[in-house]
């Protein structure tokens, strides 16, 4: 436990030291090159204390948020049930795999006029360019995991009795879970560019991406800066305490 | 439960395991197979178990052919068996919950049999928080909460040490005459066989043939094996491990007293 929490402090002291030469760099630059190119780094502070006082940047916030929850979400349903499926049975594992290594090579914003004109204008496309983006991680890993399920914990399972369910709910899945929490985290960075450039992109209503394009479009410097600031911020709340947080409990019995 | 094997074979490619294996063994009966590490007497208890099927012959439990796993016929592994993401008392309760037992009621029996191998107030530790030899106490009570008929174990104490493993042959002991399930016993340790079977079966390298069977049904159960030591010389001198007195390996035969 102990060992868990000193480990915490130094990865939070990393996280610190990383952001302050991050933040410099900016400074630089923004020392050297004119305003109008780019802002310091408390204009834009200030303009991001500003949006968070005015609903519009809320509106896209969450526009953008549902998009990635539904795209995220099936891709983690999909991407476990296909994995478990690969992996258990033989027959469907190695052309599903081939399937997922061509496939995956494809930038997933590739796709956004194929599923714009499919689908139409509209949240449908964004949200299945997230999928895709985080759908190959996740069944890959959870694909290579059930093959490497130990066989003395299934042949335990099959001497007691357990059914093909059980054996799935109770032996498969949380025998993959680490390797499954591993992609899931993989494929959030997937998805998280996926949305923010087919947001871009498609521009359709409110939205993170569509506010960074739209303040590049207008030359607004400090709004472009402003919202890389969320997106990167937002990022790194999502993955390093949320996502971290649901893996130490699903994992506890490894960190005691 | 009788379990019988009638002309059982068992080969992998062109590797023969076993050739045309017989034996009845008799409902309570403890029966030992010992051999050489790799001769194929863990296959035989596979087999018993259902994990893997013979090539040609068959097997029976209770006058049924053998064809798949049932939990009446349990399998205790020699280690790494238990599920590292439950508790001692959640892999105990697991074998009830397979067999679709309310969760809390497979809890509260978890406890009981957590008690009966000495477990009690580790009942919330993880696998890796404890010894190897709790680890194999906790596989046996997994093994004998779902009250199995017969009971196999694959070199159940193979990867304990000495001391520990004579603890915890007694506590199986305990438990196989409270429970009475028919017992096979793979093992490559003489004094276990001695110790623990009514009967051993000796087997040489592949394929596995009974080089001797030792009935010991009438002998007493006790650690002190000196009672054995002629039966004991003789099954090592058949397994082709030099016991003459006169040299260097005399503590062979005393070690056990």
């Amino acid at each position: 436990m102990s060992n868990s929490q000193a480990m915490g402090v130094a990865t939070k002291r990393a996280y610190v030291v990383a952001i302050a030469v991050i933040l410099f760099f900016w400074q630089v630059a923004a020392w050297f090159l004119p305003d109008f190119l780019m802002p310091d780094v408390h204009t834009a502070v200030l303009r991001l204390w500003e949006e968070l006082n005015s609903a519009e940047f809320y509106e896209g916030l969450g526009n953008s948020m549902t998009r990635l929850g539904a795209g995220y979400g099936a891709a983690l349903f999909f991407g476990i049930l296909l994995g478990l499926v690969g992996g258990t049975i033989n027959v469907v594992r190695s052309p599903l795999k081939a399937a997922i290594i061509i496939l995956q090579s494809i930038p997933s914003i590739a796709w956004v006029p194929l599923f714009l004109i499919l689908m139409g204008f509209g949240n449908l496309p964004i949200i299945v360019v997230v999928a895709i983006g985080a759908f190959f991680p996740t069944a890959l890993s959870v694909m290579n995991a059930t093959e490497s399920v130990e066989k003395v914990h299934i042949s335990a399972a099959r001497v007691m009795g357990a059914s093909k369910a059980q054996m799935l709910k109770r032996v498969y899945f949380p025998a993959v879970t680490p390797e499954l929490i591993t992609g899931a985290q993989l494929a959030f960075g997937n998805a998280w560019r996926a949305l923010i450039s087919a947001e871009m992109i498609v521009g359709f209503s409110a939205g993170l991406g569509k506010s960074l394009a739209y303040s590049g479009e207008i030359a607004d410097m400090t709004g472009v800066m402003t919202n890389i600031l969320v997106i990167a911020i937002l990022a790194a709340v999502i993955d390093q305490v949320i996502l971290e947080r649901i893996k130490h409990r699903l994992l506890r019995y490894q960190y005691l | 439960m009788e379990l019988t094997f009638s002309e059982v074979t068992k080969s992998f490619g062109h590797l023969n395991v076993i050739d045309h294996f017989n034996t009845t063994i008799k409902t309570g009966e403890i029966v030992a197979l010992l051999g050489p590490s790799g001769c194929g007497k863990s296959t035989l208890l596979h087999m018993l178990a259902g994990l893997q099927t013979p090539s040609t012959g068959t097997l029976t439990a209770g006058g049924k052919r053998i064809e798949k796993p049932s939990p009446r016929r349990t399998l205790v592994f020699q280690e790494h068996a238990l599920y590292p993401w439950l508790t001692l008392a959640g892999n105990v309760a697991l074998a009830l919950e397979f067999q679709n037992t309310p969760k809390q009621t497979a809890f509260a029996e978890a406890q009981k049999w957590l008690a009966k191998v000495e477990l009690s107030g580790f009942e919330h530790y993880y696998p890796h928080q404890v010894s190897g030899g709790m680890r194999q106490r906790c596989a046996l009570a997994r093994a004998f909460i779902a009250r199995p008929e017969v009971l196999l174990l694959d070199e159940p104490f193979g990867a304990l040490d000495a001391l520990t493993r004579m603890t915890l042959q007694s506590v199986l002991k305990d438990l196989i005459e409270e429970e009475r399930p028919t017992v096979v016993l793979v093992t490559h340790d003489v004094d276990e066989a001695l110790y623990l079977a009514d009967r051993v079966l000796v087997f040489s390298n592949r394929p596995a043939t009974v080089l001797r069977e030792i009935e010991l049904g009438h002998m007493p159960k006790t650690h002190d094996l000196s009672a054995f030591a002629d039966i004991r010389r003789d099954v090592l001198n058949k397994l082709g491990i030099d016991t003459d007195t006169t040299q260097a390996h005399a503590e062979d035969t005393g070690e056990a007293v």
